[in-house]
């Protein structure tokens, strides 16, 4: 015990030290958990300032596209040619431009090819297994399908030309997943540049590769070779980001860490064969040229529908699946003040929308609508854009109006990703062998809960446009803490994921690290990056802020931000400075340190007021000598009858068998007396009172095991049955970290039997047991798991159950609902 | 069938796949607990899978209308795939386990094994494969607890065994 305690302050020092390498406690052990973190922040400047808002001189970057892009569908492959304009809003002179070449990631000699361990971590793929003791070495047939894939299809971008307005070549160097293209002549401030790139790369197929974006292959729809549906992203060259905390942010795309971009305009011409359907970032400009009348009066009568609107039916998507065509169409799409650009093509996409009033005067209405094949059926008909608006409606009111025209949910290979107005979406039905399509209800979860997660993210970071391949938490934790919230809005019923009680095990775990952690470096991204953050957010929410200042402070980071990059520090600043609570520790806690909540209530000592009159205080003290238990010896000996002596010669007394030790005398009465005629008159008053109350008071002794401070929360049990819940705040440690007493008086008819701490599970705490006082006896989980029959509802399949027809013999019944 | 690599076996598993790219929905990472029972003297492990990954995995291990949530027959699969994929080891010898149950709970999926302790135990050798071997990036933590300070093992990058000290 004494060894854990030493190294668990190590540890504490340790962290302490690094966040603040300058200041040191040096001496003895105490850690000031309540430290300013300023020391710790970037400096505030004119860029970003000390409460967390864009500086007076903030600036960013804007860069324009404009692009032509040709889909070749039997060979899948893109050929596009952009027109970009960079313009110059930092201070500074720039000599070269990096830009992002993420497809070169697919590459055989790419950072991330190399670096991929064999039976690996961190990169997205199939499975691969290194030989041990009992087992020769797994290659997974995943694994070879896409080392084949690697082999047969020359994978990265073709850069073509890259050339300025006067079509003149310029010099660029390709580095990985990143291309510099130096500048004729330096761009100073607030100038720009015109330049354009042509490129060309074949598209992978995404379940052979894992992407976040490829196509997939429909071998069995009934048009001759098939049907593909291809989604595009991270599918031109795209500008790395400049910032005023980091210059270029061209660290290279292994695969985690996403993307970190700048706001522009975009005027995007996809052409793609005639009979495709397109769902893409932006606004369709030319519906004339690609729609039909018939589609286009949907789309306008989709707008004010009470229910989804067919644009494309289903019959209409089944005729386009079997056949085919030579024919091209051109899809003309403008998005304005967007970071990226994705989209979508296929001629198997049935289409539905509905307008989303939400009013307000930036964006009366946003047209919600999915794109999904006969593959998505009924489950996408019934929920995909119902729970695109339910987002929209959620988010909006913790942040701002919806912004866009559109907001989108796509089926297609990708189990899940987002782009700004446009999310990919992977459930599906299963087609059974009566040739209906049924879908379980995991796969409803999946639908319900993967949408609202990606349209959540069309807020956060596509909009309040965070650093993603710096802080996975900033755009996963924020969005996972807001899809919890929406998701409980939809059907508490459905576990969403972001209680406290879920993040236990992970950080009581000795391989947790930081939240502030750069994306790539994490171990165990999903606890660290999405639930832990999420989980902190909540219980500053629901325990530590309350709802009324948290939701002011968060709907002012995300106001405060919109269209701008936000940094860690300046999420910290504005969450405490709009809240006016010192916030401090909780960061320090739960974002910089590696601690968990282990708070325990060691003991309760009970006190009693003395009165000082010896009237009252000797008969108490008689009373409790006479409620000491009797002495066995005593005890025994009177059960065996044995006469004592002062019971065998009652003639032979004196006045100390008549006057214990406790009687009273006149000399301590006048004592007394002497005693309360020297009180001040309100010091008397003051006793007077209390002997008159003779409250009750307990001393609670609590030590912090976890070494993460958090407010203690008590409920506090009585004798009469009654509860009282009491919310000590964290800063009850703030000078002792460790432990702490704390007095709790309570009237004289309100007798303390028992304490609970944290009694609703609300602040993480990771060992339960040492919350009680007096401690119960808690079971393992397998202890209470054998002891309870399993309570556990299990039911069918219902959807395909249902056809199943009634037996006579009752005990039939049971066996056909195991299937 | 051998390549190039002596120690390099191809094992043609049809069920092993490419696995759909997750940003949000799946986290593939499942935590585990073995906990010494001062009252019962057992070793208790229980494993903590989400429902998110659990729920795709099994229709990639069993078929395609595998029901991690309502189907009773895909609970008892997976419960024996996860007893079948995790193997402990005292002083080399392998610790016979057995399965105690299972339930789902929330959104989680749990599985519960256990063993005696043996007597003067001075190490725990660990092998936690479940969902690794379909999942590359399937991280499994195990907390050790109970047996002095707590330990934490972690199974991601090519990672198969591991091992811990009891002083």
């Amino acid at each position: 015990m004494l060894i854990k305690f030493i190294q668990v302050t190590l540890l504490s020092l340790a962290t302490l030290a690094s966040a603040n390498a300058t200041i040191q406690q040096t001496k003895g052990d105490f850690i000031d958990k309540f430290r300013q973190l300023d020391e710790s922040l970037p400096t505030p400047n004119v860029y970003r300032n000390a409460a967390g808002e864009p500086g007076h001189k903030y600036w960013q970057q804007q860069v324009d596209y404009k692009i032509k892009a040709r889909l070749d569908e039997a060979k899948r492959r893109i050929e596009a040619s952009q027109d970009i304009t960079y313009h110059n809003n930092s201070p500074d002179t720039i000599k070269y431009l990096w830009v992002q070449l993420d497809q070169n990631k697919f590459r055989n000699d790419s950072m991330s090819a190399l670096t991929t361990t064999f039976g690996g971590i961190g990169s997205r793929g199939p499975a691969t297994a290194t030989a041990s003791s009992s087992k020769p070495a797994q290659l997974s047939l995943g694994a070879l399908r896409r080392q084949q894939f690697v082999d047969d299809n020359v994978l990265g971008y073709h850069i073509q030309t890259v050339k300025d307005t006067a079509g003149k070549s310029l010099r660029h160097t390709i580095v990985g997943t990143n291309m510099r293209i130096d500048l004729s002549t330096p761009l100073k401030p607030g100038k720009k540049v015109e330049f354009s790139i042509d490129f060309a790369f074949n598209i992978v197929e995404e379940d052979a590769v894992s992407a976040r974006s490829g196509y997939e292959h429909f071998p069995d729809d009934k048009r001759d070779g098939g049907n593909d549906i291809f989604l595009l992203a991270q599918w031109f060259p795209r500008l790395h980001a400049y910032t005023d905390y980091e210059a270029w942010t061209n660290k290279e795309f292994i695969g985690r860490g996403e993307f970190t971009l700048e706001f522009g305009n975009y005027d995007v011409e996809l052409t793609v064969p005639a009979d495709h359907i397109v769902s893409s970032t932006g606004k369709l400009t030319n519906a004339k040229k690609v729609l039909t009348s018939t589609q286009r009066k949907r789309l306008k009568e989709a707008e004010k529908a009470e229910r989804i609107v067919f644009i494309v039916t289903e019959e209409e998507a089944l005729e386009n699946e079997r056949q085919g065509t030579d024919k091209i169409k051109t899809w003309k799409f403008s998005a304005k003040n967007v970071r990226d650009f994705a989209w979508a093509s296929s001629r198997k996409f049935m289409w539905d929308a509905r307008g989303h009033q939400q009013g307000g005067k930036e964006q009366p209405i946003v047209m919600a609508m999915s794109f999904y094949p006969k593959e998505g059926g009924d489950l996408w008909k019934k929920y995909s854009t119902e729970s695109i608006i339910h987002t929209l409606d959620v988010y909006s009111r913790f942040s701002f109006d919806y912004p866009y025209p559109v907001a989108q949910s796509v089926n297609g290979p990708v189990g899940g990703m987002e782009y700004p107005m446009i999310t990919f979406n992977g459930p599906r039905t299963e087609l059974q062998k009566d040739g209906s399509r049924t879908y379980t209800q995991a796969e409803k979860r999946f639908l319900i809960g993967v949408v609202i997660h990606e349209v959540g993210h069309i807020y956060f970071p596509m909009i309040v446009n965070s650093d993603e391949r710096q802080w996975t938490w900033m755009d996963e934790g924020l969005n996972s803490f807001l899809d919890g919230v929406a998701g409980r809005e939809w059907d508490p019923t459905i576990p969403w994921g972001v209680e406290p009680r879920d993040i236990v095990s992970y950080m009581k775990s000795s391989t947790q690290v930081p939240i502030m952690t750069q994306s790539d470096s994490v171990l165990r991204l999903g606890p660290n990056g999405y639930t832990k953050p999420a989980v902190a957010l909540n219980i500053l929410r629901e325990t530590i802020l309350g709802r009324e200042l948290f939701d002011f402070a968060f709907k002012e980071y995300a106001t405060r931000w919109k269209y701008k990059r936000p940094t860690p520090s300046d999420f910290f600043r504005t969450m405490e400075e709009a809240s006016g609570v010192d916030l401090d520790w909780f960061w320090r806690g739960w974002f910089y340190s590696t601690d968990h909540v282990d708070i325990s209530l060691d003991k309760i000592s009970k006190l009693r007021l003395d009165t000082k009159n010896p009237d009252i205080d000797f008969s108490r003290l008689r009373q409790e000598e006479l409620d000491k238990p009797l002495s066995k010896t005593v005890e025994r000996n009177k059960s065996e009858g044995k006469k004592l002596w002062v019971e065998r010669f009652p003639d032979i007394s004196d006045f100390y068998d008549k006057n214990d030790r406790f009687t009273v005398t006149n000399k301590e009465r006048n004592k007394y007396n002497e005693f309360i005629g020297k009180l001040k008159p309100w010091e008397r008053k003051t006793l007077e009172r209390a002997i008159k109350e003779d409250k009750n008071y307990y001393v609670l002794e609590f030590s912090n095991k976890g070494g993460l401070v958090m407010p203690i929360i008590l409920e506090l049990t009585f004798a009469d049955g009654t509860k009282e819940n009491q919310y000590i705040p964290a800063e009850i440690w703030r000078r002792s970290p460790k432990a702490v007493n704390k007095m709790i008086i309570t009237d004289k008819n309100k007798e303390l039997v028992s304490v609970t701490v944290d009694p609703r599970w609300e602040t993480a705490d990771v060992d339960v047991h040492n919350n009680h006082y007096p401690r119960q006896i808690t079971p393992s989980r397998i202890e209470a798991y054998k002891s309870k029959k399993s309570t556990q509802k299990v039911s069918r399949d219902i959807m395909q159950d249902i056809k199943v027809e009634l037996k006579k013999d009752k005990k039939d019944t049971t066996d056909e609902n195991e299937k | 069938m051998k390549m190039k690599n002596n120690h390099i076996f191809l094992l043609m598993l049809g069920l092993l796949f490419a696995a759909p790219y997750s940003s949000a929905h799946q986290q593939k990472s499942a935590i585990s607990t073995i906990s010494f029972n001062p009252n019962t003297h057992n070793i208790e492990i229980m494993h903590r899978f989400r429902i998110h990954d659990a729920e795709h995995a099994v229709k990639h291990i069993f078929d395609k209308d595998a029901d991690i949530i309502d189907s009773k027959k895909t609970q008892k699969q997976f419960n024996d795939y996860v007893n079948n994929h995790f193997s402990m080891f005292a002083s080399g010898n392998d610790l016979k386990l057995t399965s105690v149950g299972y339930e789902s709970d929330g959104q989680f999926f749990w599985v519960y094994q256990e063993t005696p302790e043996p007597p003067a135990l001075e190490n725990l050798s660990i092998r936690h494969n479940a969902l690794r071997d379909i999942w590359e990036n399937q991280v499994n933590t195990i907390n050790i607890e109970g047996k002095g300070q707590l330990q934490t093992m972690t199974f991601s990058d090519s990672v198969e065994l591991l091992e811990v000290k009891f002083n």
